[in-house]
């Protein structure tokens, strides 16, 4: 026996191996799934590349972005006439919408040093505590009581916010007060943001202009879109004008086909509508869509797209924004200045998806004459050529990682973010997106991690068990 | 306490870096420094489980535990020195238990392949450490050409560590009874 044990029992060793093998062979995997319900969807790509330009001729700036998307998505809050019935597709869901009918975007915030972290931290100073669409998103009916947010502003939901629009980083609800917020304002404590819409503003040659407080507000005046809803009789207030496009809706298999004309009739706008038509013999699969496109006013129509509409083409999405470079809206917009340097960031929303799920960039400093990451090129006329370089960036997927978490005992970053460590001085966007996708199921993670180490532990003590009979001591005479 | 840590882990990771260097020469050369290697291997074992119990106990205050259990590279970088920790004193108990006749016939055989999983074990421990302090190294590449990708947590499915501890129990038992038969 004992000759057997000294001949068979060191290789018991090898359950170890076996043991931890397998382990690293399936580790990372049986926690990470996507779950609607919680809202959670994790996309297939993490990252994706951005191409920036920019350049100004003294008056105005432009900003120019190239990404890919396998197809574009122009068709935005569709409603579909079935059986009597108009059903709307395309309201805001986690992850991409089924039917595809949600636009592509790119949103740029902007700062010209009035709010000094988002230099170094760039949107995560906006992700701020239950925003919309997180696992733990605040109830719509808590936000509309809120004597701000709710009563004030009308709405229901906490989008993006700076965080010293809270006295408490923790609660969404403990707004300061609003001559506090007024004075923030003035002070230029709040983030411009230019936000071009591929179905609620491209086809108008116009972008959303927004500012990020308390709040994501509009700038004042009227956006490029209003809702095409009458809820009292159900039905659409407008429809296309049949006179002048030779039809009175569009189609359902054109809206899902994936397949843009851009030179054809895509959209409902001011130019093209007449009013709904309830008599009129409607047939399933007729789409009106529930959003009218008109010339925004004021200073929400600052950004227009220059030479547009933007276009989808082999790929990729073109799209160039100009605007004043001072509009002369100091409470709304972050105006340029030659030998100024500006920090942006950017996000694009493509596959259909809204909200949270887009990609988004590290902060970058834009300089009209001063050294930064990138260069707005100066030059004369009324459109730039584009002869300067691309300015590459690679943007990510953030996950469900709030600002109260980065500056919390649970984020080992915490103590750099007091001291004014930026961001890209520490994670990539790789690392960046990894850590955003197991925040969502943080919990679950860590569970089972723990189980995986203590496992690893009681294979190591039983293989040591295994072996010490084998490794006793042998007197010289026991040798053979 | 980042800096105290950063200094102690140069202990466990030098003598189990020796200590698998030395499980090699004394498993598959012969001569002096074959011997000298067997005969010092039972106190530089020794000597690296304490600078690793040194290591671990300041390096869990380098950071609140909450972040700690929160970052995958944290996560990850603790799994391996504690499995780093685990396979080493085993190895430790078994050469202390054979003496000098701890690479005698197929024994020389699993100290090796101990040595060599703890080698990766610890291996791995350091560069996340390194990654943990801003200094990332290529060796992280290699574990990501390994299938590991290091800024995810390293978690097996619960299949896979119910087979673990049931591994771990069924050698366990093997070895319980193989020692009451031979008394």
């Amino acid at each position: 026996m004992g000759t057997r044990n000294k001949r068979a029992g060191p290789w018991l060793v090898l359950g170890l191996p076996i043991a931890l093998g397998l382990a690293w062979i399936t580790q990372g995997s049986g926690v990470i799934e996507n779950d609607l319900e919680r809202n959670i969807y994790i996309p297939e790509e993490l990252t994706m590349p951005l191409q920036v330009q920019a350049a100004h001729n003294g008056e105005q700036i432009f900003f120019r972005y190239r990404w890919p998307a396998s197809q574009p998505h122009v068709y935005h809050d569709m409603l579909r006439y079935e059986d009597g019935e108009w059903i709307r597709h395309g309201r805001s869901v986690p992850g991409p919408d089924p039917d595809g009918t949600y636009e592509d975007r790119v949103a740029m915030l902007v700062d010209d040093g009035g709010v000094p972290q988002f230099s170094r931290y760039g949107g995560y100073i906006t992700v701020g505590n239950q925003m919309r669409f997180f696992t733990n998103s605040a109830s719509p009916a808590d936000v509309q009581a809120h004597p701000h947010l709710g009563e004030q502003l009308g709405q229901s939901d906490v989008r993006k916010y700076l965080p010293a629009t809270r006295t408490d980083q923790n609660d969404w609800r403990s707004v300061v007060d609003a001559d506090v917020l007024t004075t923030q304002r003035e002070a230029g404590y709040f983030l411009d943001l230019w936000h071009w819409r591929a179905g609620r503003s491209n086809a108008v040659n116009a972008s959303d202009d927004q500012w990020i407080g308390e709040y994501r507000n509009s700038d004042a005046g009227t956006g490029p879109y209003t809702t095409n809803w009458d809820g009292d009789t159900n039905q659409p207030r407008w429809m296309l004008d049949p006179e002048q496009t030779g039809q009175r809706a569009l189609r359902w298999e054109d809206v899902t086909s994936g397949q843009v004309d851009f030179d054809g009739l895509y959209f409902l706008s001011e130019n093209n509508r007449t009013d709904f038509d309830p008599d009129h013999d409607w047939q399933n699969g007729d789409v009106i869509p529930r959003r009218l496109l008109r010339q925004p006013d004021g200073s929400r129509g600052d950004i227009t797209v220059n030479a547009g509409p933007a276009r989808w083409e082999d790929g990729y999405w073109d799209v160039t924004l100009m605007r004043d470079m001072d509009t002369r809206s100091p409470l709304d917009d972050k105006a340029f200045r030659e030998q100024g340097v500006y920090d942006i960031a950017i996000g694009v929303y493509r596959n259909a998806t809204g909200s949270r799920w887009h990609y988004v960039s590290h902060p970058y400093t834009v300089g009209l004459g001063r050294e930064a990451d990138f260069q707005a090129m100066a030059f004369e006329g009324d459109s730039p050529d584009w002869s300067s370089d691309w300015f590459d960036m690679t943007l990510f997927y953030p996950g469900q990682v709030d600002w109260p978490l980065l500056i919390s005992r649970a984020h080992a970053g915490a103590e750099d973010i007091a001291q004014g460590t930026p961001v890209r001085a520490r994670h990539s966007e790789k690392q960046l997106a990894l850590y955003g996708v197991e925040m969502e199921f943080n919990d679950a993670i860590t569970s089972r991690w723990m189980m995986t180490l203590i496992a690893g532990l009681i294979a190591m003590l039983g293989v040591a068990i295994a072996l010490l009979p084998a490794f006793r001591q042998t007197r010289q005479g026991d040798r053979s | 306490m980042n800096g105290t840590h950063a200094m102690l882990s140069h202990f466990p990771v030098g003598f189990w870096a020796l200590a698998t260097l030395m499980i090699l020469v004394g498993a598959f050369m012969t001569g002096r420094l074959a011997e000298i290697s067997r005969a010092a291997l039972l106190p530089v074992l020794v000597l690296s489980l304490l600078g690793a119990l040194a290591a671990i106990a300041i390096g869990l205050i380098v950071w609140p535990m909450a972040a700690n259990l929160t970052s995958p590279l944290a996560r990850n970088h603790i799994l391996m020195s504690f499995w780093s920790l685990g396979i080493y004193a085993v190895i430790t108990v078994l050469v202390w238990k054979a003496g000098d006749t701890a690479f005698d016939d197929a024994r020389r055989w699993a100290l090796v392949i101990l040595a060599l999983t703890g080698g990766l074990m610890f291996s791995a421990a350091g560069t996340l450490g390194g990654h943990l302090a801003g200094s990332t190294t290529a060796f992280s590449k290699v574990l990501g050409l390994m299938g590991w990708e290091v800024y995810t947590t390293f978690y097996s499915p619960l299949w896979v560590i119910a087979i673990m501890v049931l591994i771990g129990i069924a050698l366990g038992a093997l070895g319980i009874m193989s020692q009451r038969r031979t008394g």
